[in-house]
């Protein structure tokens, strides 16, 4: 009965891609495809945030310095700087890998602080990073970046085309949206929604607050660190300010939009977020200002998001159904 | 740019610090902290009454700068019209920030929808600016001039200093002192703090939140938007000056986040810090600053001093 209810929503989902793919592969130049992908790995930071944000209830900014970290490791295991080069997706594993490290030991420090204090840190460990980015050139090449990163390339099959990228990295956002979901349906997702809907009832449940927060952390910074990964290996260039504290606001607005606690709607939310500009080209000096007051105006109609907002729909839609029934 | 004539040779690097530059490097680190402390202020009090973190305080503070500069450069009002003038100005631009970005959210099911609301809110203030002035930095005349109209400049301790450093400190010091005294002395500070402590019972004794809740919003900004026409005429008047609001923020987090007092200090320490970094390290003193916030958020979380309403944030 629950399989019954859910096949129209999945099947949805699966003609809504299906059918964008084949738009992508057919009616789409190269630089559109580009923007498509910028999106996709937007949105693997955004899944880390929804995490963070959607089911514990805890805003950071630090998405952004992840996807940095685990950006700049694969550009230096990429470009020969380091005087060899490490095969693509050897590098990914590498670069996922350490950017989890670097994220548990940031998590054990950042989050014994509550709410808005935790927040601020994140906040201070972002601008600290975007500033070593820019500057110290021995690792992150300072203000010229690093460029002449070798793209992805999986047994013989080169990933020379953005294209093809769209392909992987489809494939790739799809499967962190069932990781999403499903991490939502064990264990850990409902001492996350415990801990985000009432802390002192989670823990005289027994639900190790801090414990449960730092391996919330660890997946998130583990997220964005393969984001920044697929990025470096996708632009073949990276430099400081991709990884801005805005960049920061923009992948926390993209999850807003889209819902927080909604994994189709974050889908749809990265991708309004990254095409509005290409969209409003023409309106390109009023584009922002258009985007601020969208955001505000969203917040006030619907705070859960597009996902959300549909999902009230629907629910009102089949409460209807049920009295007239 | 950042400081102005005080300092003009610092970014050659190496230089020998005397007590001549360390005085004037003090005195600019004083006087930036002071517009920090500006900033946050604001912030605790509206964290205070609303519970909301606004992101748009640096924007609010660059519009109160641009809304001087057109009153003051442009219309070329007299100093005693075009100051009152502004006032009034900042309080209604404080109202229109309220009914924006909090009033309709005020009983959002997701608490940090208010939050996401100043991040767009800070947008419209930033980018509406830069469509109707444009991104070229404008040039705004000192309070204090000499003869020939240039900033006025004092010797203090065998050292020259503008004296624009010096009216920043007295006009923080003169302005928080009045906010701080209306909060905590007055019959409508009182009324607002019954409403931010508990809004239910204060409707139920008859105050009107919506009426405390407004003239909070109101005097922060108008805090805030002094603090951009006293910092104008060190930065020029730029988009770029909402860029304040994140050192402001991390003054907030090293001095403890309910405690006003605590602010300030942390604010000061953030902005002298920056101050002396920029003599050693010009390209790193931000992550001089948020490396000391990250410090102080790992050994001393509470901050500098601990405040009673502090578990509000």
């Amino acid at each position: 009965m629950d399989m019954l209810k859910k096949a129209p929503k999945a099947g949805a989902i699966v003609a809504f891609l299906v059918l964008f793919s084949l738009a992508v592969t057919w009616k789409m130049n190269n630089y559109t495809v580009l923007v498509v992908n910028m999106a996709l790995i937007n949105m693997i930071t955004a899944y880390g945030l929804s995490i963070m944000l959607g089911m514990c209830g805890q805003l950071v900014f630090s998405g952004v310095a992840f996807m940095g970290i685990g950006a700049y490791i694969t550009a230096n295991l990429c470009s020969g700087r380091l005087g060899f080069f490490l095969p693509g997706h050897a590098a990914v594993v590498a670069a996922v890998a350490l950017t989890a490290l670097i994220a548990w030991a940031a998590g054990i420090l950042f989050l014994r602080l509550k709410n808005s204090f935790c927040t601020f840190a994140t906040l201070g460990f972002v601008q600290v990073l975007y500033v070593l980015f820019l500057n110290y050139e021995p690792a992150f090449g300072g203000p010229k970046g690093i460029p002449e990163i070798r793209t992805l390339s999986v047994g013989g099959f080169v990933f020379d085309s953005y294209k093809k990228w769209y392909f992987l990295l489809l494939g790739i956002v799809l499967l962190i949206a069932l990781i999403v979901e499903r991490i939502r349906r064990t264990n850990l997702g409902r001492s996350l929604a415990s801990i985000r809907d009432n802390e002192i009832a989670a823990q005289s449940l027994g639900v190790n607050i801090y414990r449960t927060r730092v391996i919330a952390f660890v997946i998130a910074g583990a997220f964005a660190g393969l984001s920044g990964s697929l990025l470096a290996q996708h632009n073949r260039f990276i430099s400081g300010d991709q990884f801005s504290f805005a960049k920061s606001t923009t992948i926390v607005i993209m999850s807003m939009l889209g819902g927080i606690n909604s994994t189709p709607g974050i889908f749809v939310g990265a991708l309004i977020v990254t095409f509005l500009p290409e969209v409003l080209r023409g309106l390109d000096k009023y584009l922002m200002l258009i985007y601020g007051f969208a955001v505000i105006i969203m917040m006030i109609f619907m705070p859960m998001g597009i996902g959300g907002a549909v999902s009230d729909f629907l629910k009102t839609m089949r409460r209807k159904h049920k009295v007239k029934s | 740019m950042l400081h102005g004539a005080a300092s003009p040779d610092n970014k050659n690097g190496g230089i020998k610090v005397n007590f001549s530059i360390f005085f004037s490097m003090l005195v600019n680190g004083l006087s930036m902290g002071m517009i920090y402390a500006m900033i946050a202020m604001g912030l605790i009090l509206l964290i205070r009454a609303v519970g909301v973190l606004n992101f748009a305080q640096g924007d609010l503070l660059m519009v109160g700068a641009y809304i001087a500069c057109v009153l003051i450069m442009d219309l070329s009002l007299p100093f005693y019209i075009a100051v009152p003038l502004s006032l009034v100005l900042y309080a209604l631009l404080g109202l229109v920030f309220m009914l924006a970005t909090y009033w309709p959210l005020r009983k959002a099911s997701y608490p940090v929808a208010p939050i996401i609301a100043t991040m767009g809110a800070s947008l419209v203030l930033s980018e509406g600016t830069m469509i109707l002035f444009g991104s070229w930095p404008r040039i705004i005349s000192p309070v204090l001039k000499n003869a020939q109209g240039k900033a006025l400049t004092v010797n203090l301790f065998g050292t020259r200093l503008q004296v624009q450093f010096l009216l920043i400190i007295v006009v923080a010091i003169v302005a928080m002192a009045l906010i701080y005294l209306l909060f905590e002395k007055s019959y409508i500070g009182i009324m607002m703090q019954a409403a931010a402590q508990d809004k239910p019972t204060a409707e139920l004794i008859g105050i009107s939140t919506l009426m405390t809740t407004a003239a909070t919003y109101m005097l922060v900004v108008v805090l805030v938007s002094i603090g951009g026409y006293m910092v104008a005429p060190v930065y020029t008047v730029t988009t770029s000056l909402s860029s304040l609001n994140l050192r402001a923020f991390a003054g907030t987090v090293i001095g403890g986040f309910g405690s006003i007092k605590g602010a300030i200090i942390g604010c000061l320490l953030v902005g002298v810090v920056e101050s002396f970094a920029t003599i050693r390290f010009s390209s790193y003193k931000d992550a001089i600053v948020f490396l000391i916030l990250i410090v102080f958020l790992i050994f001393r979380p509470q901050g500098l001093i601990i405040d009673k309403v502090a578990d509000k944030a």
